[in-house]
């Protein structure tokens, strides 16, 4: 008799906490912003860049009536997606965020993301056609969701592609000249550096985006109609030159986030790493200019050039009228001809408008060095990412095959068979 | 003799190898930046760089509100645990009332509940609350746990019964007695409590990764972790920040080493 | 923030200051309280309206944060939340759970970790405290060192590991380098440490990998600290007679310490065996600061904490998080239950 009514009390709070939350958690709210005094802005650049958007946004805010845009460092893409999943269930969110497509498909499921297609179509504050011409149609178009009705759920942030990062000195001393231009060409580099000038020639980054760029380089897809082709000729091709590259003995993998590739890339360790033009003025601070250069990847057809589009994205998200139409005229802002040119200066991304190729500055930084305008050449071939729900998983699984087969723990087929098997079970589960 | 000899030999090496990472890591924090990337076996620096831990500091100023956060944060956990583990030890030790020894039984039980079942449902919880990226977050859960009120039950416990009776007998009442006489002959276990307490919030890193987004709430763990930009990670500003991390509770260690030897002891031989 | 600790130091300053009329405010406060206390204080409740004050605030917390979450959990894992609303499926995630091949690994991956370090710390630790009991200058020194790595934050003693064992600029490849042997990829090696040892003879995915062994040797270099004091003290307390006894009739000193050393330790040694399996099986800093995101290498440091972690948080399966993290926790109750059948048995009491 004595303790059963305390016991029962407390069981009936507990219980009843319980309930309180799921109720809480149940319904759906409408979303409210973190910050109501200013439009918060995820981001993850650091240093110099950061420095850089930094003084974009302040020019922004300066002479405009209203709350000012702020930016917040934090941490990386996988950092700020998960954040953003999190706020989401707590209906708080940033004014904006940066983020890759198949993020935004998961913000656009839980209707935290704005389409921003009313925002272009708007006569005050929107895109006129010749504007929307002034894009390059690739960086447009990879904000577009098919499994959203084709709505535009997010703008163009930095835009950058995949590119072979080469040094000229370890080149010359197997004897070769010229970095490869296909597959076969890259592979039989590799083995005559190993010969003739006693090194390893790849340091392997391993990274889903630069295993999306050799299979589209392959001549090869993806994703297609719902499920993946992580199987199919060109995925397994990509496959098979990892293998035989570790088994070889001709690539070894680096740490990633210690950018030890480049690293020692800088040490003359290595001829080659992929990665996205964003890193060469990094790259440029730790090698003279003359050492090394920068191609477009290897290709199955040299005529018919495929590479990826690499760069995040912004997101606007649901927040309050005044928010959303600061963040949408801060995206305008920044994507303008003027922006564009001296974000690609500064930082090592590329200018998304077409007329930046027009730009004085544009054209003499070309001329300063052979290799500036690769990448901007590439950018009328790149081509984006699939963005559909439950990709940002599939990126892992990716990941995992590559260093599996690269360090000799799977065959190449067992490693294709196995990441379909399992980009489709997240892909189902996803949808 | 040969034995004591063999003896010291052995634990000297067990020492050694012991404190390798820590020298090592000291070592790299002083070092230039390349001189630490190329090391390799070269431990120690040329010429060693005490400046680098200044450095540190103006290259990542967001750390110094990283320990701003961590130390509020401990110190109000610590403060918390400790009022709240007093009252409640002393209230399962000297009041009387109905179920009091189930109600400490259930208390207890609350130590068994392994951390990962109540994270996902506290996450949502802190959500629902709209606590999520606040101090609250950060702090309130931890305000009070079983151990400690166990720790001072026992504390209240070995206190003889004379002291409340006579108290009582000049008109002290329970709180009174609490505040002024019983705290003071306990404080052996509670700075233990309070030792524990603070260790346990600076140290810990899941729930702080779970609640916290913006940088300006970010605790010093979860700053580590993210020690890297697009330049690369600096090895030797790591092991700077990562030295810089270790120091407040090795100073803590140092100034009350009696207690943290005579805790973890009591925690083993009684236990 | 310097305006924040300005203001935390004047609030300090100000009731420093004023303390005293504070502290003399505050007792008659107290008094009050007791008095009201005191008078109603009924014969059937007792002191429980004092019980109640004292213990509201532990019972507010524990109740929300300690025991609520449990329903709660169990509640949550009833659901898939990776569709919008979401639809209650029942026990649909626990037949995923004991159906997912990843959730079996990663018990694997928990269980090898549990087995490789408790046993291993304790008989280390013991044997340390052995030694450092038969030194009688320089104990308290040595004792430090060894304790050291117990009170540094895992996070950052990680970081420093993570570094040592980086596969080409850390000290311990150089080393090996050095005496001739082959470098190892350590915290990049999915590869099990019985294929590296026998040389490719033994496949690779048996056993636990390198890169999970690394981790091991971490969790055993940072807990032997605390054994090895709590050892320590425990030989300290062994009448000394009963030692002697053991040495006049003759015996080793492993005979000494199985007959009477060990027997006499085993309440600690029952104790820290139950604590350290409890603790092993939420062991998540080290594998998250050594591997970046505490999956490892082809997944093989993802123990059942690090799957919670990833499933809930980073792939938002909160639901089948909930029910994985369920079953983990009726596996450890089980777990110590049988701990307390088997080997509690064995523990002499005085």
């Amino acid at each position: 008799m004595r303790g059963r009514k305390y016991r029962l009390t407390r069981v009936l709070a507990a219980g009843l906490a319980g309930l309180l939350c799921a109720c809480g958690c149940g319904g759906s709210r409408e979303f409210r912003p973190i910050d109501p005094n200013a439009a918060l802005f995820w981001d993850r650049q650091t240093d110099e860049n950061r420095d850089l958007l930094d003084g974009i946004i302040a020019e922004f805010n300066q002479g405009r009536e209203g709350i000012p845009v702020k930016a917040d460092y934090v941490g990386g893409y996988p950092e700020i997606f998960r954040k953003l999943v999190t706020s989401i269930q707590a209906r708080t969110v940033p004014a904006m965020a940066v983020g890759y497509q198949s993020m935004t498909t998961v913000y656009a499921q839980a209707g935290a993301v704005l389409p921003l297609d009313p925002f272009i179509a708007d006569p005050e504050i929107g895109l006129s056609e010749k504007e929307l011409d002034d894009f390059f149609p690739v960086v447009l178009e990879t904000n577009r969701y098919p499994t959203l009705e084709n709505g535009m759920y997010s703008f163009p942030f930095c835009k950058s592609v995949l590119m072979l990062y080469f040094n000229k000195r370890v080149l010359a001393a197997a004897g070769l000249e010229q970095p490869p231009r296909t597959w076969d060409e890259f592979l039989a580099q590799c083995r005559q550096i190993k010969e003739r000038a006693g090194k390893r020639a790849y340091a392997v980054a391993v990274d889903a985006s630069t295993f999306d760029g050799m299979v589209y380089s392959m001549g090869g897809d993806v994703y297609a109609d719902g499920k993946s082709l992580l199987d199919s000729p060109e995925a397994l091709a990509v496959l098979k030159l990892y293998e035989t590259l570790g088994k070889e003995g001709l690539a070894y993998q680096i740490l990633a986030h210690r950018y030890d590739d480049r690293a020692d890339f800088a040490q003359d360790k290595v001829a080659f790493f992929f990665r996205s033009s964003s890193h060469r003025t990094y790259t440029a601070t730790l090698v003279e200019p003359g050492a090394w250069g920068m191609a477009v990847i290897p290709q199955a057809d040299p005529e018919r050039p495929q590479t990826v589009l690499y760069g995040p994205n912004i997101n606007i998200f649901q927040t309050t009228p005044e928010q959303e139409r600061i963040a949408w005229e801060f995206t305008k802002y920044f994507t303008s001809p003027e922006i564009t040119v001296r974000w690609a200066l500064g930082t090592g991304y590329l200018p998304i408008r077409k007329s930046a190729a027009q730009d004085p500055r544009m054209l003499a930084f070309w001329n300063e060095w052979t290799y500036n305008k690769a990448p901007f050449d590439c950018l009328s071939f790149a081509r984006c990412e699939p963005n559909v729900p439950g990709w940002q998983e599939v990126r892992e699984h990716i990941e995992n095959a590559l260093a599996g087969v690269l360090n000799g723990v799977q065959t190449a087929e067992e490693a294709a068979a196995e990441l379909k098997w399992r980009a489709d079970k997240v892909l189902e589960e996803s949808r | 003799m040969m034995r004591k000899a063999a003896t010291y030999a052995l634990l000297t090496a067990g020492a050694l190898v012991t404190a390798f990472p820590f020298v090592w890591m000291i070592a790299t924090a002083l070092k230039s930046e390349t001189e630490a990337l190329a090391a390799g076996l070269d431990i120690f620096p040329e010429r060693p760089m005490w400046g680098n831990f200044v450095v540190m500091f103006r290259e990542a100023p967001q750390f110094g509100t990283y320990f701003y956060n961590s130390f509020l944060v401990a110190f109000s956990v610590t403060a918390a645990v400790i009022v709240t583990a007093t009252v409640a030890g002393y209230a399962f030790a000297r009041l009387e009332f109905p179920g009091r020894n189930l109600l400490f039984s259930l208390v207890l039980a609350t130590m068994m509940v392994p951390f990962e079942v109540t994270l996902i449902p506290n996450f949502m919880l802190i959500n629902a609350l709209g606590w999520k990226d606040t101090y609250l977050a950060l702090i309130v859960p931890w305000c009070a746990n079983a151990f400690s009120i166990f720790l001072l039950r026992q504390a209240f416990m070995g206190l003889p019964a004379e002291f409340f009776d006579a108290a009582k007998v000049d008109g002290c009442g329970h709180l009174r007695f609490l505040l002024w006489i019983a705290t003071p002959l306990v404080k052996p276990a509670a700075v233990t409590v309070g030792l524990f307490a603070f260790l346990g919030s600076y140290n810990s890193l899941m729930w702080p990764l779970v609640v916290t987004d913006s940088d300006k709430m970010r605790v010093v763990q979860v700053g580590l972790t993210l020690f890297s930009s697009d330049e690369g990670v600096r090895l030797n500003m790591l092991m700077c920040a990562a030295a810089v991390v270790i120091l407040p509770t090795l100073a803590l260690y140092f100034a009350a080493q009696r207690y943290f030897l005579e805790s973890a002891i009591s925690a083993g031989i009684k236990g | 923030m310097w305006t924040r600790i300005l203001l935390t130091g004047v609030g300090v300053g100000v009731l420093a200051a004023l303390h005293r009329p504070l502290i003399r405010g505050f007792d008659q406060v107290l008094a009050w309280m007791d008095g009201f206390f005191e008078g109603v204080r009924g014969k059937r409740w007792r002191d429980t309206p004092l019980a109640l004050f004292l213990l509201s605030p532990v019972l507010v917390i524990l109740g929300t944060f300690g025991i609520a979450p449990l329903f709660y959990a169990v509640y949550l894992s009833l659901f898939n939340f990776k569709r919008a609303p979401r639809p209650f499926i029942a026990l649909d995630n626990y037949t995923r759970a004991l159906t997912e091949p990843d959730f079996w690994k990663s018990l694997l991956v928990t269980v090898y970790y549990v087995i490789g370090t408790i046993p291993v710390t304790m008989v280390v630790s013991f044997l340390i405290a052995s030694l450092l009991f038969r030194i009688g200058r320089g104990r308290g020194f040595f004792r430090t060192v060894y304790f050291l790595p117990y009170i540094t934050a895992v996070v950052a003693a990680a970081t420093v590991w993570a570094a040592l064992l980086h596969p080409q600029d850390g000290p311990v490849n150089a080393m090996l380098e050095w005496l001739g042997w082959e470098p190892q990829a350590w915290l990049l090696e999915s590869r099990g440490v019985l294929w590296v040892i026998s040389n490719g003879r033994i496949g690779a995915d048996v056993g636990p990998s390198l890169a999970l062994c690394c981790i091991m040797l971490f969790e055993i270099w940072h807990s032997s600290g605390f054994m090895v004091v709590i050892f320590l003290a425990g030989l300290t307390a062994i009448p000394r007679d009963l030692e002697d006894a053991a040495r006049i009739d003759g015996a080793g000193w492993w005979q000494a310490t199985r007959a009477v050393t060990l027997p006499i330790l085993s309440p600690t040694l029952f104790f820290l065996l139950v604590v350290s399996t409890i603790k092993a099986f939420q062991a998540f800093n080290s594998f998250y600061a050594m591997t970046g995101n505490g999956r490892g290498p082809q997944n093989t440091t993802q123990n059942l904490t690090v799957y919670i972690y990833a499933n809930f948080y980073e792939f938002g399966r909160i639901g089948y998080g909930a029910a994985v993290a369920t079953l983990l926790a009726i596996g450890i109750v089980v777990m110590t239950a049988v701990q307390w059948r088997v080997a509690g048995r064995r523990v002499h009491y005085e």
